[in-house]
């Protein structure tokens, strides 16, 4: 849950007043063209830009947790893992030494045996490949890392922040279709930026599109999305 | 050193000056009370530990958190080079100083005639030891592992769940105790005076580069090469050559493989 949130870069204002709510085991998608600021509000709540103003609070069994003022670390122990923009892999370790780092949070290191046999299972690439450098593989390889690496760490919450970007549109529906498969075999609750509307839409259950830092349209199902003049506008080109 | 140097990215330059630290608190327990000065060594490990983690945080807090810390961070590991070695020789003098253990003088005869002084096998084997427990604590703990990322993307290791400056903070204590470590093994196979360290801070730089920075096999093989290299340089002719054998070695091997020998 995200109210009222501002945030920026110095003296530039990104956000102006951003306020979203993901559910317990929704898909919500996070739609905007470049630079609208959907990597700033994922960044916000992961605690890797601080925002200015606003509030962001996890609900988990009636009991509310601030997260604004919360460290990256902190915020990733209580369950919350992002599959970051750009991937963000340690190119110079391998394979494995990136997923072992994916369950470095105390809560995660009981589960590994587990998690990397479903990662290999769900990813059968990285397995044959677990001990090539991670800089090694192609982008369509590290972005299953990067999603696999976030799997290892046990999360109730997955943030993905553009999972499309530079890969083949034949990958791009693979991995879509990969994280609404994770999501329902791991129970997940998942926030996905995107900006390929048509593949976010396919798995979410409903969606936000920002336009220059503000929410401006809220779609409380997909097809309430597709109908909406701004998609019309932004995305179908219409 | 290679930890440091390599996977850290830190310019640490005082290294060498633990190094000889070391050598000098294993001379100083083994003159005062006869004990061995290997088993000195191990036993401050500890201490140099919390000292070298000391020694990060006050860096950080100075240096790396305000971004200044390549120039000026050199100037404070030159500052704290300068430091121990004055007041080591304000303390000890210019003198040589040895250790003496059990061993000393002692051989094991590998038979024809060929025998290895106890005196050089056993810091060798203590040597050994402790980087094979370096490397598998790299390899295999999840402190080893978030090590070798922190210098490729602080940023996602806090996205792993793990606090990079901790993390730098053992690191750079591991790395102070082992190279006191290394100075108690020295000090066992030869003499030390304060200002050995300058021999030192080539050869380091030259071993960390040329294994590959942050391998620590690599680490082990380029010294070997480097030692018998210079060794063999110093018998045919004379010392003054072993330290440009070193270096010429070094740029040879970059020019074929950039990233060093074992480098990734
Ligand atoms: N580190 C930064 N410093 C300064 N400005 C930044 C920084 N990161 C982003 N911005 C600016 O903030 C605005 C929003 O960027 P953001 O990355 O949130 O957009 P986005 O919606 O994720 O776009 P994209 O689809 O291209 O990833 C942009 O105008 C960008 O230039
Ligand atoms: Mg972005």
């Amino acid at each position: 849950m995200v109210r009222a949130v501002e945030a920026g870069y110095g003296a530039v204002r990104v956000l102006h007043g951003v306020s979203l709510e993901v559910r317990e085991g929704e898909t919500v998608a996070l739609l905007g063209t470049n630079g609208n600021g959907k990597s700033t509000l994922i960044k916000c709540i992961m605690g890797m830009v601080a925002p200015a103003g606003g509030e962001i609070f996890l609900e988990r069994e009636g009991r509310r947790v601030d997260l604004t003022r919360k460290s990256t670390e902190e915020i990733v122990s209580l369950g919350i893992a992002l599959v970051p923009e750009g991937r963000r892999l340690f190119p110079k370790l391998s394979v494995e030494e990136n997923l072992l780092l994916g369950a470095y949070r105390a809560q995660a290191r009981a589960g590994i045996a587990r998690n990397l046999a479903f990662c290999f299972e769900a990813f059968p690439v990285l397995r044959a490949r677990r001990r090539q450098l991670a800089g090694s593989m192609s982008g369509g390889e590290q972005q299953m890392l990067a999603i696999a690496r976030a799997l290892m760490s046990s999360p109730q919450i997955l943030l993905v922040d553009e999972p499309s970007v530079g890969l083949a549109p034949i990958l791009v529906s693979r991995v879509i279709a990969k994280i609404k498969e994770l999501k329902e075999q791991y129970q997940l609750t998942v926030l996905m930026a995107e900006q390929n509307f048509n593949q976010a839409t396919k798995i979410a259950d409903r969606g936000y599109i920002i336009v220059h830092g503000k929410i401006e349209f809220e779609g409380r199902d997909t097809r309430e999305l597709r109908e909406n003049e701004l998609v019309k506008k932004y995305y179908l080109g219409v | 050193m290679s930890l440091i140097f390599g996977l850290l990215d830190i310019a640490n330059i005082a290294q060498p000056a633990f190094l000889i630290a070391g050598s000098y608190a294993a001379y100083v327990l083994n003159s005062a009370y006869g004990v061995d000065p290997i088993v000195v060594g191990v036993a401050l490990t500890p201490l140099f530990y919390l000292i070298g983690a000391g020694v990060y945080r006050v860096y950080y807090a100075t240096f790396e958190r305000r971004g200044e810390e390549s120039l000026r961070g050199l100037v404070f590991f030159f500052g704290l080079l300068f430091i121990i070695e004055v007041s080591l020789s304000m303390r000890f003098g210019v003198d040589y100083r040895m250790a003496q253990a059990a061993y000393v003088g002692k051989s094991i005869d590998l038979g024809g005639g060929v025998g290895v002084a106890y005196r050089y096998l056993v810091p060798c084997l203590v040597g050994l030891a402790m980087t094979l427990t370096l490397y598998v604590f790299l390899g295999r703990t999840f402190y080893g592992r978030a090590i070798m990322a922190v210098s490729q993307d602080q940023g996602a290791l806090r996205l792993m769940g793990a606090n990079p400056i901790h993390i730098k903070t053992i690191a750079f204590g591991i790395g102070i105790a082992a190279a006191s470590l290394a100075g108690a093994l020295l000090v066992t196979i030869a003499p030390v005076i304060p200002s050995t360290d300058r021999d030192y801070i080539g050869r380091m730089f030259a071993i960390t580069v040329l294994g590959g920075m942050g391998s620590i096999g690599g680490t082990l093989v380029a010294a070997v090469i480097l030692g018998v290299a210079e060794t063999l340089m110093a018998t045919f002719f004379g010392p003054s050559w072993s330290l440009a054998v070193s270096f010429g070695i070094l740029l040879l091997a970059l020019a074929v493989r950039p990233a060093g020998l074992f480098g990734r």
